[in-house]
C-alpha cells in the first residue's frame, strides 16, 4: 500500500510541461523491483516525465489534427490510471500512473503494484490504487484550495511546503493521511491533554475558547428542460451537510439529526463522512438506482459522530423531488438574419418566492456578433453583452405575483463578425441557463432543526445551522432545435 | 560554496537528471561533497534538508555499493547526533534517509552492523510513549522512528516477530496522535509473525503463544520468505495455520483493534482492515464475523479507500461474511456512487472498475478480465448511461460499461438499451459534424471503438454508423486518419475485415460521388490517403478509383503543376493497386492510369516512377508482381525492393525510403586492448635538441601557440556484433556512427563511416577522437545507420561508451626523441609553478598505500609505463606525468617510505583531484591505503 514517486507538473498553454516537485520513494522502488523481477520497469528520470504524461493526456502537439501515438482510438482513456510508453509504442510502460489534472497542474502517482505484473492485474485488486487516489485527492485540495485556481505565487509557496507536508502525511511511499486542505487550519488548538483518553491521528489536538457547532445545510438542483413530448424533462436534487464544531474535549460526541417533512420522499444514496460512529441500517437502504417501494425509510435520519476540528462534509445525499422548482420553456425561430426569442420561466408555488439571485443566460453559438437587440421583460432587467453574443436576463430577487416571466423580441445578428461557437448548439440547437439561489430553503424539504443538535460537552455550544437551494446546471432547451442527448436518456 | 543558490541549482539539476548531472562529476566526489555540507555548522537546516532530500531520494545512485551506503550511513548518523535538538525537521528528514539508504544499498538485507545499530536506535527512540521523556516537540522524530520500522518491517517481513508483546505494550500505553503509528507498526508485525508461522509444518499452540509474547531480539533469520510478500488475494493458495490452535488471546487483540480503529485517519484505517483481513483469512480460527460490527458503517462510508478495502474484504471472505443481501446492497451503492455528483471524477471512474471487477459470492467466471456481474441489469445501469455531457473518460468508461450490460440483457430490453447507445454515439458524431474540437473528434473515435467492439455483429447497427461516417467524410474529409485509424484498429482487435471492409467501400463510394469542387489539392490529399488503404482491401473491386484518378489527371491542372507531394501520393494509390488480387479486371485502366503519369506528369521523379510501374505491369504476371512487392523480412531480396518501392507514403516504399528503428542492439563497439604505441604524438616540427640551456617549458609552452595542439585524445574501438542479434544483421553495409555527448566538457565527435561489418570477418577498427574541454571522465551515446543486405535502412543505437578518466591520459607532449633531461626540466618546471600556486587553479596534494615492492614494480609499469619521466628503480623514486587534453598536466611524485608509498601530486587544475584520487584508488585497489589531502 505505498506509492513509487509522485509529481506536480505544470503545462502553460503553448509550453512544454514542467516538473513543479516530485518525490520518489526508493525502498518502495527496492520492493517494486523485487516484485516485478524481470518485468521491472524503473522510474524515468525527472526531465522525460512531462512529455510523456502530456502525451497520455493527448495534451502535446496541439497544433497538429491527428498524432497517432496521441490519437490511436484503440487507446482507451477511461480509467483513473494511465500508462507511460517510455520507448514509444511497443516499448516499456511503467503503469499504473494515477493523474489528476486541475487547471494547469496535472498530479500524478506511481502505485506500487503488489502483484505478478503478468498478466496485468486489474485495478481493483491492487490496494495502493485507492491510497494513491485519496493521497492525489488531498495533494489536489492542498495545492488548489476551494477556490481551485490559487494565484501563482501562492501556489509557489504550497509547492514549497509540499516536503513538510509530505513529511507528516507520507514519508516513506505510505500515505498516512492526507495532507489538509489549503487554509483549513482550526483557530483555536491546544495539544491534547493526555491521560488515558486516547487521540485520534486525524485531530492534532483539542478545541480551545467558545464553543460553536455550525451545521449548513446546502442542496443543488439540476434540470434538463426540453418542453417536448418525445423528450422528458429531468432534474435530481443532491444535498451535502457541512459542519464545523468547535467543542472542547479529545473526542466529543454529536448528533447531527435530519428531518423531512410529513410524507416527503426519502433521502438516498446517503454517504457519510468516516467520522461517523454507527450508522442505522435504515439509512441507507434508499438508493437512487433502485426502485422506490414507498414504504422506505424516511427519517429521522441520525448521524452520531466525534467531529474533527476543521470544516468536513458530514454526509451527502440525493433525492426525487416531484417538481423542477422552475419550469420553462424557450422557443426560437429563425428569420432571415435575426432570431425571435420566447422564454417563459414559471416559479412553483411550493418553492419560497424570495431568491438571493436569480438570473437566465441565454448564450447564441456560432452565429456573427449581435446587431440590435429587440427583447422586452415582463419582469426583471435585461442585460446584452454584445461581444459575448449573451442576454442576460436579471430576474433579481422576486418573481412576480403571478410566479411567472416572460422574455420576447428579436435578436439581430447583422455584423461581419463571427460570435463565440460551441458544437452542441448548431442550428436551432440553443439553450437558456440559469443560475439563482434561495437562502433557508431546501427542495427535499430536508432540514436540520437547531434544537436537535446534541452536543455531549462541559460547556453548552452556540448552534447555528442554516439551509439553501442553488441551482447547478440547470437548463432549458430551445424545444423548436434538436436536443444534443439520445430520448432514453433518463437521468442525468 | 556555502551559499543557498549554487546548491539550489545543483540540486534542481541533480533531481531532474541524476544522470546527466552525474556526467560532470564522479559520485563520489558529489556524495563526499554533500556529507561535507552537512557538517558545515553554518549552513541553514533548510539548505540541509534539501541535501539530505538527495540522499533520501536517490540512495541507490549516491551509494552504488553495499559498502558505501554502510558508510554513508554511518555519516549520516553522526549528522543526526550532532544536529541540536530543535532541528527537527531536519533529524526526521535524517532518519528517513538513512533508512533508505540501509534498505535500498541491501544493508538491512545483509544484516550490517550498522543496521542493526540503526534498528536499535529506532526501538530506543519509540519506547518514550506518550513522550514522557524528550517532550512533545520531539513527537514527530518518534513519528518518523515508528514509520522507518515499519517500512524495515515491510521490506524485511518478520524482523519484529519476536517483538510483539513489547510493540503491544507500546501501543497500550500511547494515547496520543500517535497511537496510530504503533498500532500499523503492531499489526504489520503481528501478520508477518503469523505468515512466517503458516510455512511452517506442525504449528503447536505453544508455538502459536509465543509469537504474540515475544519479547527478543530483531528476527534476522526470519526473513526466508524474502521480499516478494504478495498481499493474499494476489496468492492462488492463501497460506492458513492449522485448525484447532488456540485463539482467544488473538481474538481479543483483534477486537480491540477494531475497536479503535476509529481513532485512525481514513486511509490508515483501510490498511488496518486490509492487514485484519489477512490475519484472519490465515488463521482458520478467527472467523470473519469479527468484521461484522464494521459493516454498515463501511458501506455507507464516503470514502473510496474505505469502500476499497471493504470490497477487499468482500472478496477475500464471500459468503462467510456478506450474505446475497448484502452483496445485492454492496452493488448498488457501489453503482450509486459511480455517478454521485460529489465525487471526483477519478474517483467515480475507479468506482466503475470496481463494477467491473466485482468480486460476486458466486462468479461466474474468474479470469480477471473485465465482466459484467450478474445483478447488474438495465435497470440498475441507467443512471450510469454517457452522455454528451460527461467529460471524455467518464463518457467512455460509462459507455463501455452499458455496452456490457446491454449486450447481457434480454432481448426486448436490449434492443431499447443499444438503440439509446447508438443514439447517443449519433449525438458525438453530430457535434463532430458542427466542427467539434479535436478532443471531441479523438474522444468520440474512441467511443466509436468501443461501440463497434460490441455491437459489430449488428448488422443493422454497425450500417447505421457507417452511413453516417461517410456522411461526415463528405463534408470533413481532415477526418481522413481518424477513419482509416478505426479501420485498422477494428480489423486488428476483432480479427475479422468485415466492418472495416464495408466502411471503405463506403468511403470510396463517397469520394467517387464528390463534387469536382469538393476535390481540392487540400483535399484531395486525404481523399487520396483514404483510397490507399482502400486499395489494399482485396475485396472491393477498384475500377472506380482508377477511373476518378485517371479523371483527375485528365480533367485538371494537376500534371501541368507537377507537385511530387500529390504526384506521390497518386502513385502511393497505383502501388497498392499493382498488388490487388483482382488486378486483371483493370489491367487496361490501371496501364492507361500509368502511362498517362509517365508521359504528363510534370515532375521527373513522378514521371520515371510511373513508367517502372507500367513496365512491371505490363511484363510480368501477377504472381511475380506482388512477389517482387510483397514485404517481408526475407533477405537477398535487396534489388527487387530497392526497385519496387523507391517511393515514400506507402509501407512498402517506407520500408526503403524510411529509416527503420530496432530498439535492440545490433552491434557495438570495444576497447582495444594495448594501444600505448597510438597515443605518441603527431608533432608538428621537430624540436631543437642540440641548443643548450634552453628554457624547455618556454619551448614546451611555445607549441600550444599551434592552434589545435595537443588537444586530441584517439581511442580505438573496433566495431562488432552485438550479442544475439537477428540474422538480418549478420552482414550490414555503408554504417555510419552517429555521437552523442552526454555531457559539455567536449567537442562534439564526427561522424564515423565504416563500409561494412560481417559477423564471420575480423571487425573494423575505428578510432574515435575526442577533443575535451574539459578533461573529465564521460559517455558517448553511440548510433548507427546502416543497410541490411535486403536494402533497407536501419537506425540503432550502440550501448553507451564509457570514457574512463585514465583513458584521456597522454604522454607528456613532446617529440618522441626528446631527451630525457628536458623531460624533467619541463616536469620540474611545471611542478614548481603548482607548488606555488600558479597558475590559479593549481593544487597539490598525497596519496599514500602499502604495498609489496615486487606488485609496486607491477604497478608502476602496468600503470605509468608510458608517463615515466624518470624511472630510477633503485632509489625507489619515480617521476609520473599525465598531460591531459587541451592544457592541463597531472604530475606524481611516487616515493617509498617507511612504512607506504607516497604519491605526491600536483596538478594545474584542482578540480581534477578527485578524478585523481579515484584513479589512484581504484589502480592501488587491493592494497589498504590511506588518503591524505594536502
Amino acid at each position: 500500500m505505498s506509492v513509487r514517486a509522485l509529481w506536480v507538473v505544470s503545462h502553460e498553454k503553448g509550453e512544454s510541461g514542467k516538473v513543479r516537485f516530485s518525490r520518489r520513494f526508493p525502498t518502495v522502488e527496492f520492493r517494486a523491483k523485487s516484485l516485478a523481477g524481470t518485468q521491472y520497469v524503473a522510474v524515468p528520470e525527472d526531465r522525460v516525465i512531462p512529455q510523456l504524461l502530456l502525451t497520455e493526456l493527448g495534451l502535446v502537439d496541439p497544433d497538429k489534427s491527428y498524432v497517432e501515438a496521441r490519437d490511436d482510438c484503440a487507446r482507451q482513456h477511461r480509467s483513473p490510471a494511465v500508462e507511460l510508453r517510455l520507448d514509444g509504442p511497443g516499448g516499456r510502460t511503467l503503469w499504473p500512473v494515477l493523474t489528476v489534472t486541475q487547471g494547469v497542474l496535472i498530479l500524478a502517482c506511481l502505485p506500487l503494484v503488489e502483484a505478478p505484473p503478468v498478466p496485468r492485474p486489474p485495478l481493483p485488486s491492487l490496494a495502493s490504487v485507492s491510497q494513491g487516489l485519496a493521497l492525489l485527492s488531498g495533494l489536489q485540495d492542498f495545492l488548489c484550495g476551494p477556490g481551485g485556481k490559487p494565484e501563482s505565487d501562492v501556489l509557489a509557496s504550497r509547492l514549497a511546503a509540499l516536503p513538510s507536508v509530505l513529511l507528516q502525511v507520507c514519508p516513506l511511499g505510505r500515505p498516512l493521511d492526507t495532507p489538509p486542505p489549503a487554509g483549513s487550519v482550526p483557530a483555536s488548538v491546544a495539544p491534547s491533554p493526555g491521560g488515558a483518553q486516547k487521540q485520534p491521528a486525524w485531530k492534532a489536538g483539542v478545541h480551545r475558547g467558545r464553543a460553536v457547532v455550525s451545521v449548513a445545510l446546502t442542496e443543488k438542483v439540476r434540470s434538463m428542460q426540453y418542453s417536448k413530448n418525445s423528450q422528458q424533462d429531468i432534474w435530481d436534487v443532491y444535498g451535502m451537510v457541512m459542519c464545523k464544531c468547535e467543542v472542547e474535549g479529545v473526542l466529543p460526541n454529536v448528533i447531527v439529526t435530519l428531518t423531512l417533512p410529513h410524507n416527503g420522499s426519502p433521502l438516498q444514496d446517503i454517504l457519510v463522512h468516516p467520522c461517523v460512529t454507527s450508522l442505522d441500517a435504515s439509512l441507507l437502504t434508499a438508493c437512487s438506482v433502485d426502485e422506490n417501494d414507498g414504504s422506505a425509510f424516511s427519517g429521522p435520519y441520525k448521524f452520531p459522530f466525534s467531529p474533527p476540528l476543521e470544516l468536513f462534509r458530514l454526509c451527502s445525499y440525493t433525492s426525487q423531488v416531484p417538481v423542477p422548482p422552475i419550469l420553462g420553456s424557450y422557443k426560437l425561430k429563425a428569420e432571415e438574419n435575426h432570431l425571435k426569442v420566447n422564454v417563459v420561466l414559471k416559479l412553483h408555488e411550493s418553492v419560497k418566492n424570495s431568491f438571493e439571485y436569480c438570473d437566465a443566460h441565454i448564450p447564441f453559438f456560432n452565429q456573427n456578433l449581435m446587431g440590435s437587440v429587440e427583447v422586452k421583460v415582463s419582469s426583471g432587467q435585461l442585460e446584452v453583452s454584445k461581444e459575448k453574443n449573451l442576454l442576460v436576463w436579471v430576474l433579481g430577487q422576486k418573481f412576480p405575483k403571478s410566479r411567472e416571466a416572460t422574455l420576447e423580441g428579436t435578436v439581430h445578428f447583422s455584423g461581419t463578425v463571427a460570435g463565440p461557437t460551441d458544437p452542441l448548439c448548431s442550428g436551432l440547437t440553443a439553450y437558456a441557463k440559469l443560475h439563482f439561489r434561495v437562502p433557508d430553503l431546501t427542495l427535499s424539504g430536508c432540514c436540520v432543526d437547531q434544537h436537535s443538535v446534541q452536543v455531549y460537552s462541559s460547556a453548552k455550544p452556540r448552534i447555528v445551522t442554516t439551509r439553501e437551494l442553488v441551482s447547478s446546471e440547470y437548463y432549458i432547451w430551445n424545444s423548436t432545435g434538436d436536443t444534443p442527448v439520445s430520448s432514453g436518456l433518463m437521468v442525468l | 560554496m556555502t551559499f543557498a543558490d549554487p546548491w539550489d541549482q545543483k540540486i534542481s539539476a541533480f533531481l531532474l537528471s541524476p544522470s546527466q548531472f552525474l556526467a560532470t562529476t564522479t559520485c563520489e566526489s558529489f556524495l563526499a561533497e554533500l556529507l561535507h555540507e552537512l557538517r558545515n555548522d553554518k549552513a541553514s537546516d533548510q539548505l540541509k534538508i534539501l541535501i539530505v532530500s538527495l540522499l533520501l531520494e536517490h540512495p541507490t545512485i549516491l551509494c552504488p555499493s553495499s559498502s558505501v551506503g554502510e558508510e554513508t550511513a554511518l555519516e549520516l548518523l553522526s549528522v543526526f547526533s550532532h544536529t541540536p535538538q530543535k532541528s527537527i525537521i531536519l533529524k526526521c528528514n535524517v532518519m528517513l534517509a538513512i533508512t533508505n539508504v540501509i534498505i535500498c544499498t541491501s544493508c538491512l538485507a545483509n544484516h550490517t552492523k550498522m543496521a542493526e545499530d540503526w534498528l536499535d536506535f529506532l526501538f530506543q527512540m519509540i519506547q518514550d510513549t506518550n513522550d514522557y521523556r524528550c517532550g512533545l516537540s520531539h513527537q514527530p522524530i518518534r513519528a518518523t522512528a515508528c514509520e522507518c520500522l515499519r517500512e524495515m518491517e515491510t521490506c524485511s517481513p518478520g524482523l519484529l516477530s519476536q517483538k510483539l508483546e513489547a510493540l503491544h505494550l507500546l501501543k497500550q500505553q500511547e494515547t496520543t496522535v500517535l497511537h496510530q503509528s504503533y498500532c500499523m507498526l503492531y499489526t504489520l508485525g503481528l501478520k508477518n509473525a503469523i505468515r512466517i508461522l503458516t510455512t511452517q509444518k506442525n504449528v503447536t499452540d505453544l508455538e502459536f503463544k509465543s509469537i504474540l509474547g515475544g519479547n527478543e531480539g530483531f528476527a534476522w533469520k526470519s526473513n526466508q520468505l524474502g521480499l516478494t510478500l504478495l498481499p493474499i488475494n494476489m496468492m492462488v493458495h492463501v497460506p492458513r495455520l492449522p485448525p484447532g490452535l488456540d485463539c482467544k488471546e488473538l481474538k481479543s487483540i483483534m477486537s480491540s483493534l477494531l475497536e479503535e480503529s476509529y481513532l485512525h485517519t481514513p486511509i490508515s484505517q483501510s490498511a488496518l482492515l486490509r492487514e485484519l483481513v489477512e490475519v484472519v483469512a490465515m488463521v482458520p480460527g478467527l472467523s470473519p464475523t469479527l468484521f461484522k460490527s464494521q459493516l454498515l458503517r463501511l458501506f455507507g462510508t464516503a470514502d473510496v479507500s474505505l469502500m476499497h478495502a471493504t470490497l477487499f474484504m468482500k472478496d477475500t471472505f464471500t459468503d462467510s461474511l456478506f450474505t446475497a443481501e448484502d452483496e445485492n446492497f454492496l452493488l448498488k451503492r457501489l453503482v450509486g456512487t459511480a455517478q454521485h455528483p460529489l465525487l471526483r471524477i477519478s474517483e467515480k471512474l475507479f468506482c466503475m472498475e470496481c463494477i467491473l471487477h466485482f468480486p460476486e459470492n458466486r462468479p461466474i467466471s474468474s479470469s480477471g478480465e473485465e465482466s459484467l456481474p450478474v445483478l447488474v441489469t438495465p435497470r440498475l445501469a441507467a443512471s450510469l448511461h454517457p452522455t454528451v455531457f460527461n467529460d471524455s473518460a467518464t463518457m467512455l468508461c460509462r459507455l463501455n460499461l452499458l455496452c456490457l450490460v446491454h449486450l447481457e440483457a434480454d432481448e426486448g430490453e436490449a434492443d431499447k438499451g443499444i438503440s439509446y447507445l447508438l443514439e447517443h454515439i449519433m449525438a458525438l458524431l453530430k457535434i463532430i459534424d458542427n466542427d467539434g474540437s479535436r478532443e471531441v473528434v479523438v474522444t468520440s473515435f474512441r467511443a466509436l471503438f468501443i461501440f463497434l467492439m460490441h455491437f459489430n455483429g449488428m448488422k443493422e447497427l454497425s450500417e447505421k454508423v457507417i452511413d453516417k461516417l461517410c456522411d461526415m467524410y463528405s463534408k470533413h474529409s481532415r477526418l481522413a486518419p481518424n477513419l482509416i485509424g478505426l479501420a485498422n484498429r477494428i480489423e486488428e482487435h476483432l480479427n475479422d475485415p468485415v466492418w472495416s471492409v464495408k466502411l471503405l467501400i463506403g468511403l470510396q463510394k463517397c469520394i467517387m460521388e464528390m463534387p469536382p469542387l469538393q476535390l481540392t489539392i487540400h483535399n484531395l490529399s486525404w481523399h487520396l490517403k483514404v483510397l490507399k488503404r482502400v486499395a489494399k482491401e482485396g475485396q472491393i473491386t477498384q475500377r472506380n478509383t482508377i477511373y476518378l484518378l485517371l479523371n483527375i489527371l485528365i480533367n485538371s491542372n494537376l500534371c501541368e503543376r507537377g507537385n511530387w507531394q500529390v504526384g506521390n501520393a497518386v502513385l502511393a494509390v497505383c502501388r497498392n493497386l499493382l498488388e490487388h488480387p483482382s488486378i486483371d479486371q483493370v489491367f487496361i485502366e490501371l496501364a492507361d492510369l500509368l502511362q498517362y503519369i509517365s508521359v504528363h506528369y510534370d515532375d521527373t521523379d513522378i514521371k520515371e516512377h510511373a513508367r517502372f510501374y507500367y513496365t512491371l505491369l505490363t511484363n510480368l504476371s501477377w504472381e511475380k508482381l506482388t512477389g517482387i512487392l510483397a514485404k517481408g523480412l526475407d533477405g537477398g531480396r535487396a534489388k527487387e525492393r530497392s526497385h519496387s518501392a523507391i517511393m515514400a507514403e506507402n509501407e512498402g516504399i517506407a520500408s526503403n525510403l524510411t529509416v527503420h528503428k530496432t530498439n535492440r542492439h545490433v552491434l557495438q563497439l570495444i576497447k582495444v586492448q594495448g594501444e600505448a604505441s597510438q597515443r605518441s604524438l603527431e608533432s608538428s616540427e621537430m624540436l631543437e635538441t642540440t641548443g643548450e640551456a634552453k628554457n624547455w617549458l618556454e619551448v614546451y609552452q611555445g607549441q600550444f601557440q599551434t592552434s589545435g595542439f595537443g588537444s586530441e585524445v584517439t581511442l580505438r574501438y573496433s566495431l562488432t556484433h552485438a550479442k544475439d542479434t537477428d540474422h538480418l544483421f549478420d552482414k550490414v553495409f555503408t554504417i555510419c556512427l552517429h555521437f552523442e555527448m552526454k555531457d559539455s566538457n567536449y567537442a562534439k565527435v564526427n561522424d564515423i563511416h565504416v563500409p561494412c561489418v560481417f559477423r564471420d570477418r575480423k571487425p573494423p577498427e575505428v578510432q574515435v577522437k575526442l577533443k575535451p574541454f574539459q578533461p573529465y571522465p564521460t559517455t558517448l551515446c553511440v548510433s548507427a545507420i546502416f543497410t541490411t543486405q535486403d536494402g533497407r535502412s536501419w537506425h540503432s543505437r550502440l550501448p553507451d561508451v564509457s570514457v574512463s578518466f585514465s583513458e584521456i591520459f597522454l604522454p607528456l607532449p613532446l617529440p618522441p626523441n626528446t631527451s630525457c633531461e628536458c623531460k624533467v626540466q619541463v616536469f620540474d618546471r611545471i611542478w614548481e609553478a603548482a607548488a606555488s600556486g600558479n597558475p590559479d587553479k593549481s593544487a597539490i596534494s598525497l596519496f599514500c598505500f602499502k604495498t609489496g615492492d615486487e606488485s609496486l614494480t607491477d604497478l608502476i609499469k602496468t600503470h605509468f609505463q608510458g608517463y615515466l619521466i624518470t624511472d630510477q628503480q633503485s632509489k625507489r623514486f619515480w617521476k609520473v606525468l599525465f598531460f591531459l587534453p587541451p592544457t592541463c598536466h597531472v604530475l606524481l611524485k611516487i616515493t617509498q617510505a617507511e612504512d607506504a608509498i607516497q604519491v605526491s601530486i600536483a596538478t594545474d587544475n584542482w578540480e581534477l583531484l578527485p578524478f585523481v584520487n579515484s584513479y589512484l584508488q581504484n589502480i592501488t585497489d587491493h592494497c589498504s591505503t590511506t588518503v591524505t589531502d594536502g
